[in-house]
């Protein structure tokens, strides 16, 4: 036994000068002196869903400020949890000076560390909070794009059964399926959107026995808030079509994707983490919508007919523009009751207070 | 071909060679995967250690890392020690965390002096009551404790699944499913930079020591362990050791679920116990359920996750890949008990075998 | 023709890690010899066939069969060249016939007819005098009944070498009887057999030529004609040794336990002890007969409270004690310590030293929280030099004892607790002459001060020379309560077989 002992760790040392020979050239310090990014994601990049589209703008952050000295670094599948506050102090101790931490239960915990590290700033995506000097929050209305996708899904169904697998019942979820749902009764005004409740950004498999349990109801176009591409699998299966999130997701269904709201992240963290390099960083919150570029329709599949995409070109062009305001009144509420008057609009407070459906939604809030 | 033969002659040199193998067979294993990933294993190894110690922060982090595994592990040690398999600290950790999340959020007004031994001893209570029932059904209808715990810890996760997104939500979440953050009387204090309870599981580490081989009850319990017909033959009453003893047992995990609510996360989530008790059995296992052991075991447990964590983002290793490592050195070090205790021997040299052993 | 060397061993030594149990142990077996091999536990008896069948391999030495050199690497060479080993505990498989276990794991024989190979049992059955049903269930079987199917077994693979590991521990005499004819009969067919065994008088009584080992070595091979127990005894022990077990009269004969009427069920609803009556005074020693598995066990747990009791009353000093706790029972000065077949059992926890195995009844009276093991200490001290228990330490695993010194501990334990009533059941099982003198002798001791003991053994002369009197249980009833001086072995064999007290005796008489 000694000699096979022995032996082992000949081996092993052998490999050990091997490997630091070659090894040492490559030497990479973490930290160092440009600016270190840190991410932390609800689930991996893997999901063509949310957390990639984050990726996305990392990568391209990356691209974007290499020549200034910016590295990234990213914890994935990261609960929303204490767990987060440990990730993101991690990050910090391996020498992250910005932070973005990309899922909404995480507000809490950033507030929290971003006391306890005053030299560091924070971003948060989706929320509503901020301490006005190195914690702020981040997001895109998006409730504009699912407006447009809402356009194609109104003119595609046949049943006049729309369904949408929502995730957690928060006012984001909540206007993003109103938008949805004035986008289809905008072209057709008889159709309803039935919602199902996951409770879960990222789990595919109880994503897709909800599409299924939609499918089943009638419903042959199925909308989603989560970041799986599973209801759209689930509608492939049953024939239907499906409207993604956050990606281009046609390669996971292409007999089903027609389109999806998507997000293009890079273009507000290069922008931000210039001002940061700069030192013109203000401690705002963000609200960037297709205008800006943070928000867009993903490109539409051949599943959708020409005058279909016609009509969605001639509104994106009114959003764009300015003359159309998704959330424009009168808007009614589920009970047939005006929530927005005529000439009203709902204000970024309102919205991100938003607990109230739209007529035509078929859904409940607890 | 090949028998498995029990191993009887083992020195305490040669165990200790074998694991020393084993942790460096996982190393070599693990390196070739850390190989193909496209990285320098040995800069990965450092970089773990460098994560688990390399700062005051990471060290600390390590350490809150331990602290739940071994109080968990002292809990189980207690039920093991009397064959009681109870897989179910899991649940104990969080009917615990949930016990003393209770006081943090209704009683939220309490002082902190008041609070924090309150909590403290609800966690206690929770997790002891959480133990109790299976042991009760063990002890009255023979059921299966292993089983019944296990399906115990899905109760109980399911419980805070459902106050989480139901009753207790907060309010001031909008919405999302999760409970608000308990206020600071709720919150155990930091000695060193460290939630106090570091030393309350010093001294329970020591009382759980001298409970096992000073006390009476102690005494009782390793009895049982050995056998229960022993047990009754010297007189004592079986029932009640092991259904007060599982108490004590899910009483600890309890309390990790206190510690993690008051002292790590300052807030309930259905994932508060995260695993940990299960992890606790392996740590439990490999420590030979001895208390002290059981601190070494646990920490170095630690280091591994720490480490593990250390470089998923040091090195943008998926988080997967460095829990693989993770599982492979455990595979290894588990896989190294069997040799411990097991021999296997090819026919042919059984006698070639059998006179190098005499010599 | 007789003097047709069968087994050669010439040197054979085999050594475990820093234990010598073989040191140049020579012997030698001809064909037509019944060979019987003497010693005491831990002489290297059974390394020694354990060597012959195959299941160790010796690190030096040789084996010859038949004048051939041969090396046995697994138990099937062994049997290949003829060896047939019959194991104290018998490796039948209990829901096959005996057909089916004397065909089991013979290779290619899977279709073979029913009725040829009835006929080549009985053929065998009728050589031997093996009288066996061969389509009866193994646990339909008695314990004789089951070895003489593992008889059958090994000649039918063609043993022609017959070894016997303790073959007459389980029997009752009559069986013992019967299993001797068989060997008669085989030895008269030209088989060599081989005999382990520690009972002298079983040596005089059946064997040619006799093997004595101690501590691993031979001390010399004699024949039957040449010798006689006493120089057998020296030559196991290596000194003289009396072989008489004295006998203590005490006067005062108060009843200290009065048993009417007891019956226990067991888990199958079987009674294990039916309407159960006796009375045992201080100062005697009552001894209970019978065979394995009779309700002895269930009569000590009863006892001891240990088993549930259906019906009937246990008055110990005139207070019926059935209901109370073990540790009541315990305290009001009732020993009871069994030792089992692997003799650790439920008196002694193994793992643990003897200090922690001092206090396991103790510790009980100890006031407080903490367990205080001073005395203990001290008690197994003393217990190691009184009763000369080989041990490295107090605190060594009382497991890795020899099974001599583990019963030493736990009797001496009971004795020191100063009980009342003593209950012992198989006290001097497995252990060599010495210890079981020790043993005796502790016992008289103990009847001297006055305690009651109810002793349950399986020696029969034992039994005799030791007790007072004498209870034979049979199939959980009793079937005899005799006065030692006025019994033979031959009638506590028929009543432990089930025949009537008054049959018996009368026969007898």
């Amino acid at each position: 036994m000694k000699r096979l002992l022995a032996l082992m760790l000949a081996v092993v040392m052998i490999t050990a000068a091997v490997l630091t020979g070659c090894g040492s050239g490559s030497a990479a310090p973490a930290g160092g002196e440009g600016l270190k990014v840190g991410f932390i994601y609800i689930g991996t990049p893997g999901d063509v869903g949310y957390t990639f589209a984050h990726d996305q703008g990392r990568i391209y952050l990356e691209e974007q400020l290499k020549d200034k000295g910016v590295t990234t670094a990213k914890v994935e599948s990261v609960p929303e949890t204490a767990d987060s506050e440990k990730a993101i102090k991690n990050l910090i101790d391996q020498g992250c000076k910005v932070i973005f931490a990309t899922s909404f239960g995480y507000m809490d915990f950033v507030e929290k560390v971003a006391k306890e590290y005053p030299d560091v700033k924070f971003f948060h995506c989706s929320g509503n909070k901020s301490n006005g000097t190195n914690f702020v929050n981040y997001f895109g209305k998006i409730e504009q794009a699912r407006y447009l996708t809402g356009i194609v899904a109104g003119l595609k169904t046949k049943s006049g059964k729309i369904g949408y697998v929502a995730a957690m019942q928060i006012p984001e979820v909540i206007r993003g399926i109103d938008a949805f749902t004035l986008g289809v009764r905008s072209v057709n005004p008889t159709a309803v959107v039935n919602v199902k409740w996951t409770n879960t950004w990222y789990d595919p498999q109880l994503e897709k026995s909800a599409a299924e349990a939609l499918l089943n109801e009638g419903n042959d176009v199925i909308a989603q808030h989560q970041d799986s591409t599973a209801p759209q699998i689930a509608a492939q299966e049953k024939g239907a079509f499906a409207i993604g999130y956050n990606s281009d997701s046609s390669k996971a269904a292409p007999k089903a994707y027609l389109t999806a709201p998507v997000w293009n992240w890079g273009v507000y963290y290069v922008d931000q983490v210039q001002k940061i390099l700069d030192g013109s960083w203000k401690a705002e919150n963000y609200l960037g919508g297709m205008h800006e570029g943070v928000v867009d329709i993903g490109p539409m599949t051949d599943l959708v007919d020409a005058d279909i995409k016609a009509k969605v070109e001639e509104v994106k062009a009114k959003i764009l523009d300015g003359s159309l305001d998704v959330f424009a009144g009168p808007v009614k509420d589920q009970t047939g009751a005006v929530k927005i008057a005529e000439g009203a609009t709902m204000t970024v407070e309102e919205q991100q207070a938003c607990k109230w459906f739209v007529e035509g939604v078929n859904g409940k809030i607890d | 071909m090949v028998r498995i033969v029990k191993r009887t002659d083992l020195t305490k040199r040669q165990s200790v060679m074998f694991r020393l193998l084993a942790i460096l067979g996982a190393l070599l294993a693990a390196g070739i995967f850390i190989l193909f990933l496209g990285f320098n294993p040995f800069r990965v190894y450092l970089s773990m250690l460098d994560g688990s110690f390399g700062s005051l922060y990471r060290f600390k982090e390590s350490i809150i890392q331990a602290i739940p595994l071994i109080v968990s592990s002292l809990g189980i040690s207690i039920a093991f020690r009397m064959k009681f398999w109870n897989i179910g600290a899991e649940g104990q950790i969080i009917m615990g965390a949930f016990a003393a999340s209770y006081f943090a959020l209704y009683w939220s007004n309490l002082p902190v002096y008041v609070m924090l031994p309150l909590m403290f001893l609800a966690s206690a209570a929770a997790g002891g009551i959480w133990a109790l029932i299976p042991a009760f059904f063990k002890a009255q209808f023979g059921t299966n404790e292993t089983l019944f715990t296990l399906m115990m810890n899905y109760i109980a996760q399911k419980i805070i699944v459902y106050v989480q997104y139901g009753p207790w939500k907060d309010p001031k979440a909008l919405g999302a499913g999760k409970i608000a953050l308990f206020g600071d009387n709720a919150a155990l204090p930091e000695v060193f930079g460290i939630h106090i309870g570091w030393i309350i599981t010093v001294v329970l580490v020591i009382l759980v020591y001298i409970f096992i081989n000073k006390t009476k009850r102690g005494y009782e319990i390793q009895v049982i362990g050995e056998s229960e017909n022993t047990a009754r033959y010297a007189g004592m009453n079986v029932k009640k050791i092991i259904l007060s003893s599982l108490i004590l047992s899910g009483a600890l995990c309890g309390l990790v679920g206190m510690f993690q609510v008051s002292g790590v996360n300052h807030t309930l989530s259905y994932q508060v116990a995260n695993g940990v008790g299960f992890t606790a059995i392996i740590t439990t296992w490999l420590a030979g359920l001895s208390a002290p052991v059981i601190v070494i075991v646990c920490f170095l447990f630690a280091v591994l996750q720490q480490g593990g964590t250390f470089i998923q983002t040091a090195f943008s290793i998926h988080s997967s890949a460095a829990q693989l490592i993770q599982g492979m050195i455990l595979f290894f070090v588990l896989g190294s008990e069997f040799f411990i205790q097991y021999r296997l021997v090819l026919k042919q040299k059984t006698d070639k075998l059998i006179k190098k052993e005499a010599a | 023709m007789r003097n047709e060397v069968y087994i050669k061993i010439e040197n054979l030594t085999k050594t475990f890690g820093p234990v010598i149990a073989n040191n140049n142990v020579c012997l030698e077996v001809n064909r037509g010899e019944i060979h019987a091999l003497l010693g005491e536990n831990g002489s290297g008896k059974s390394t020694l066939m354990n060597m012959l069948s195959g299941i160790y391999t010796p690190d030096s030495g040789q084996i010859y069969i038949k004048g051939r050199q041969v090396t046995f690497r697994t138990p099937k060479d062994s049997m290949e060249m003829g060896i047939g080993m019959i194991h104290q505990h018998f490796k039948l498989v209990e829901v096959m016939s005996a057909k089916e276990n004397i065909i089991a794991g013979q290779k290619g024989r899977f279709f073979v007819g029913s009725a040829k190979l009835s006929g080549k049992i009985r053929k065998i059955s009728d050589k031997y005098g093996l009288a066996v049903d061969p389509d009866k269930k193994i646990y339909n079987m008695s314990v004789g009944e089951k070895q003489t199917v593992e008889i059958l077994k090994v000649i039918y693979r063609g043993a022609e070498i017959l070894i016997l590991d303790e073959p007459t521990a389980v029997l009752t005499p009559q069986e013992t009887e019967g299993l001797f004819k068989i060997l008669r009969k085989m030895k008269e067919s030209g088989s060599a057999v081989i005999i382990i065994t520690h009972k002298l008088n079983e040596v005089m009584e059946i064997a040619d030529k006799i093997t004595v080992l101690r501590k691993g070595e031979t001390v010399g091979t004699v024949n039957k004609e040449d010798t006689n127990s006493a120089e057998l005894t020296n030559l196991m022990v290596g000194r003289a040794v009396d072989l008489s077990i004295s006998r203590i009269e005490c006067k005062d004969k108060k009843t200290i336990l009065n048993i009417e009427g007891l019956t226990v069920v067991d888990d199958e609803k079987v009674k294990a002890l039916d309407n159960i009556n006796f009375k045992l005074s201080a100062g005697e020693i009552l001894g209970v007969a019978g065979v394995a598995g009779s309700g002895q066990k269930e009569l000590c747990e009863a006892i001891a409270g240990l088993f549930p009791v259906a019906s009937g009353k246990i008055e110990y000093k005139g207070e019926n004690i059935v209901g109370k706790n073990p540790r009541d029972i315990i305290k009001k000065g009732i020993s009871m310590s069994f030792i089992p077949e692997d003799r650790l059992g439920m008196g002694l926890v193994a793992s643990m030293g003897m200090v922690d195995n001092m206090i396991l009844k103790e510790y009980q009276n100890q006031k407080g929280f903490m367990i205080d093991k001073k005395i203990a200490r001290s008690l197994s001290q003393n217990l190691i030099k009184k009763l000369e228990i080989n041990t490295p330490g107090i605190y060594h695993p009382v497991r890795q004892l020899s099974g001599g010194n583990i019963q030493k501990v736990l009797l001496g334990r009971e004795i020191e607790s100063n009980p009342h009533l003593l209950i012992t059941a198989y006290p001097v099982r497995g252990l060599d002459i010495n210890a079981s003198y020790t043993i005796y002798d502790l016992l008289n001791e103990q009847k001297e001060k006055g305690v009651g003991i109810l002793y349950i053994g399986e020696d029969l002369d034992v039994l005799i020379e030791l007790c007072d009197r004498i209870m034979v249980i049979c199939n959980g009833k009793i079937t005899g309560m005799v006065d030692a001086h006025k019994v033979n072995k031959e009638q506590l064999g028929m009543m432990m077989a089930g025949e009537a007290m008054e049959t018996v005796m009368g026969v007898g008489a």
